[in-house]
C-alpha cells in the first residue's frame, strides 16, 4: 500500500484549541517557524480534519467546545493519533474543577500521547509528535491487517474516565 | 475612582447626560453581591482627564430588570449579554446564551446560599 | 438586491488560533452583515478566583487567562491586590515589570504581524517574522525562566531579579534586532502584493472607533490616541522611560501593521532606557494584611486596555474579581468593520484585529 509509506514520511497535523490559554497554541506555531521547523519532517499544519493524521489538542475542554472536538475527531480518517499538548489538555491543569471546564480531553476522545508542561516547549511538542508517529505506524499496520483478514480491528478502551457527550458537567471536585 | 449613585429610573438619563462619545470611553459593566441586593456598576474612563475613572452604580434586587444603555453606548451589548448569563439578572432586550450554553444553569458567579 | 449567502468561519479553521465563530452574510463577494460568537473558551476563572484560590495564588491563576499577555494579567492583578492591601512596591520591581511587559509586547506584536502575513497569503514573510520573533522568546526565557506563562509579577513585587549578564545579553540582542526590524518595516510598508491585500481592508473611522469604544492598536490605527501608558502615572512610570504615542490615520489592516511595527521601536527604546537606569532596591514588599475595600486598575496590554476590578472582605479569598480584557471592548467594532469588505480578505482582517478570545471569555 503506497499511502502508508507516504503517511510515515509526512504526517499532516490538525490543531484544535479546546479552550486553552493560547500559550501552547503559539508554541505549536513556533514549531512551524524556522528555528524549530517541523516542516523538514514533512509535517504540515492543515486546516482540514479529513486530510490529517495527527490531532494536536490544547486546553481543557470547555462546554461549548466539546461537541466540536468530538466532531473533528470523528471526521478524521482512520488511522489517527491524538496528542494532548500541555498540562490542561492532559489533566485539566489549573482549570480543573472550574464550572465550565472538563478535566482534560481524554474524557471525550482517546488520547495516545500526553505532552506535559505549562506551557509546553516546542521541543516537547516535537518529541510528542515523533512518539505519535510510532503509534501511527503500529495503528496503520493493525488496520491493514484487519482489512486483509477481513475482520474488525481490535479497539481497546483503556481510558476509564471516558464520559458521554450528553452527560451533564459536574465539577471534578469543589 | 469617582462613584456616582443612581437608581434604575434615573440611570438612562444620568448616563445620557454624562456620556459623550468623543470624551468618554465606556469600559465595562460589573455586578457585585452586597447582602441581598446586587450592585450593578457601569465604568467609564475619560480621554481628556486620563487618570479619572467614573463609576455609576445602582443597587437592585435580583428579580428587577435593568434598562439597557445600548441606544446611548452602542458597544454595551457585549457587557450586558455577559452580565445576564454570569450574574443571572435581567437586562432589557437581552437574551440568555451569549456566554454560556442556553441550557446551562445561569448565574455561576452568584454566591450559593 | 443580489442573493444573500451565509458563510460561516470557525470554530476550527486554519487561519484561527483559537475557537472563534463568525457568520458572514454576503452579497456576491461583499460582506453585508456579521455575527460573532466569541465565548467558546469561557472557563469560569472569575468564579474560581473568588472561591477556590487564595488571593496570593490568584496572580498565578489569572496568568493562565491568556498565554500571550500573561504578564499583563499578572501585573494588573498584582497592582489591584496591592491597592487593596495598601502597600507600595519597591522601585526596582516596578521597572522590572515594565521591562517584561515591553518584551512581551515585542513577541506579541511580531506574532500578530506574522499571522496577518500568513492570512494574507504571504507565507515567506510569516516565516521571516517568526524567525525574527524567536529572540524575544529567548530573552523572556532568560529573564523569567519560561518561554510563555512567566509568573513574573507576584503580589508585592516581582519573583526574580534581573542578572547583569542577562541585561547585557538583552542589550546585545536588541542591537541585532533593530536592522531586522527595519527590514520588516520595509517589507510591510512597501511590498506591493501585501499592500493590495491590506490597504483599505477592514477600515474603521475615528468617529466609529470613538462610538464603539475601541482600544489598543485597533483604535490607534484609526487615529484615536488612546493608550493607558500615556494616562496612568501612579503605578508604573511609563513616561519616565520614554513612552511615545504612535497613531496612524487610515484605520485599515495596513495602518494596524504600521502601528504595531512603530510601537516595536518605542518598546525597544523603553527596554534600553530601563536597563540603563535600573535602580537598586529590594524586590518584594512583605505584608501580613488582608485585602479590603474595592479598587480598579488599568494597564496597557499588547492588545489594549486591560481593566481589573477587585473587592476584598478582609479574608484570604476575594469577594469579587472582574477582568475586562482588551478584545472584549473590540468585539462590537470587530463585527462592524467587516461590512463592505470582500469575503476573501476576512482572514487577514481577523488576524489584524489580533483577537485574544481566551482573554475575552476567561
Amino acid at each position: 500500500m503506497k499511502l502508508a509509506s507516504y503517511r510515515k514520511k509526512s504526517p499532516w497535523i490538525l490543531h484544535y484549541n479546546a479552550g486553552g490559554c493560547n500559550g501552547c497554541d503559539i508554541e505549536i506555531l513556533a514549531c512551524l517557524s524556522p528555528k524549530y521547523d517541523i516542516e523538514r519532517f514533512g509535517m504540515i499544519n492543515t486546516g482540514n480534519p479529513k486530510q490529517s493524521d495527527i490531532l494536536l489538542v490544547t486546553g481543557p475542554v470547555t462546554k461549548r467546545n466539546r461537541e466540536r472536538l468530538v466532531e473533528i475527531y470523528a471526521q478524521m480518517p482512520e488511522p489517527k493519533v491524538v496528542v494532548a499538548c500541555g498540562a490542561c489538555a492532559s489533566t485539566g491543569g489549573v482549570f480543573r474543577g472550574m464550572y465550565n471546564c472538563e478535566g482534560g480531553i481524554d474524557q471525550y476522545i482517546p488520547v495516545d500521547v500526553y505532552v506535559c508542561g505549562c506551557g509546553t516547549r516546542p521541543e516537547q511538542i516535537i518529541d510528542g509528535v515523533v512518539q505519535a508517529l510510532a503509534i501511527l505506524e503500529t495503528k496503520t499496520k493493525e488496520l491493514e491487517e484487519s482489512v486483509r483478514l477481513n475482520k474488525e480491528a481490535i479497539k481497546e478502551n483503556k481510558q476509564l474516565n471516558r464520559r458521554n457527550i450528553a452527560d451533564e458537567i459536574k465539577p471534578v471536585y469543589t | 475612582m469617582k462613584k456616582i449613585e443612581t437608581t434604575l429610573l434615573n440611570l438612562k438619563n444620568d448616563i445620557a447626560a454624562f456620556y459623550k462619545p468623543d470624551l468618554h470611553h465606556f469600559m465595562v459593566m460589573n455586578a457585585v453581591e452586597v447582602g441581598d441586593k446586587i450592585e450593578v456598576q457601569w465604568f467609564f474612563s475619560d480621554y481628556a482627564h486620563p487618570c479619572e475613572t467614573t463609576c455609576f452604580f445602582a443597587l437592585i434586587s435580583p428579580h428587577e430588570e435593568i434598562p439597557s444603555i445600548k441606544d446611548i453606548v452602542v458597544s454595551a451589548w457585549v457587557a450586558e449579554a455577559e452580565l445576564v448569563d454570569l450574574m443571572n439578572i435581567k437586562v432589557e432586550n437581552t437574551q440568555k446564551g451569549f456566554v454560556l450554553e442556553p441550557d446551562f444553569e445561569s448565574g455561576p458567579l452568584r454566591k450559593k446560599k | 438586491m443580489a442573493k444573500q449567502y451565509e458563510i460561516p468561519i470557525g470554530a476550527q479553521h486554519i487561519s484561527l488560533l483559537e475557537p472563534l465563530h463568525f457568520k458572514f452574510t454576503t452579497e456576491n463577494e461583499k460582506i453585508v452583515a456579521t455575527e460573532a460568537n466569541v465565548y467558546y473558551v469561557h472557563r469560569g476563572i472569575e468564579q474560581a478566583c473568588c472561591s477556590k484560590f487564595k488571593f496570593r495564588q490568584v496572580s498565578f491563576v489569572v496568568g493562565r487567562v491568556c498565554g500571550l499577555c500573561s504578564i499583563s494579567h499578572t501585573t494588573a492583578y498584582s497592582q489591584v491586590a496591592e491597592k487593596l492591601l495598601k502597600i507600595e512596591i519597591p522601585l526596582r520591581a516596578k521597572y522590572l515589570r515594565m521591562l517584561v511587559i515591553e518584551l512581551d509586547r515585542i513577541h506579541s506584536h511580531l506574532l500578530c504581524l506574522s499571522h496577518v502575513a500568513e492570512n494574507s497569503g504571504f507565507e515567506a514573510l510569516f516565516m521571516k517574522t517568526m524567525q525574527y520573533r524567536e529572540f524575544s522568546m529567548e530573552l523572556l526565557e532568560a529573564v523569567c525562566g519560561n518561554r510563555i506563562q512567566y509568573d513574573f509579577s507576584i503580589v508585592g513585587g516581582v519573583a526574580r531579579d534581573l542578572k547583569p549578564q542577562v541585561a547585557q545579553s538583552i542589550m546585545e540582542r536588541l542591537k541585532k534586532f533593530i536592522p531586522q526590524l527595519d527590514e520588516l518595516m520595509d517589507i510591510y510598508k512597501n511590498n506591493w502584493t501585501l499592500s493590495l491585500k491590506n490597504k483599505g481592508a477592514g477600515a474603521i473611522t475615528k468617529e466609529d472607533a470613538m462610538r464603539l469604544n475601541v482600544v489598543g492598536p485597533f483604535a490607534r490605527a484609526a487615529g484615536l490616541a488612546v493608550d493607558v501608558r500615556n494616562e496612568t502615572e501612579d503605578l508604573l512610570p511609563w513616561k519616565e522611560v520614554g513612552f511615545e504615542m504612535v497613531t496612524e490615520t487610515t484605520g485599515d489592516v495596513y495602518a494596524r501593521n504600521m502601528v504595531r511595527l512603530r510601537e516595536l521601536y518605542v518598546s525597544i527604546r523603553i527596554i534600553e532606557n530601563i536597563i540603563n537606569g535600573l535602580p537598586e532596591s529590594a524586590l518584594v514588599t512583605e505584608t501580613k494584611a488582608f485585602p479590603d475595600g474595592e479598587a480598579t486598575v488599568r494597564l496597557e496590554a499588547p492588545r489594549g486596555e486591560l481593566f481589573y476590578y477587585a473587592k476584598g472582605n478582609k479574608t484570604q479569598v476575594l469577594e469579587r474579581l472582574k477582568i475586562k480584557a482588551p478584545t472584549f471592548s473590540n468585539v462590537a467594532a470587530m463585527t462592524e468593520a467587516f461590512t463592505g469588505n470582500e469575503y476573501g480578505s476576512a482572514p487577514a482582517i481577523i488576524a489584524s484585529y489580533d483577537p485574544c478570545l481566551s482573554c475575552t471569555a476567561r
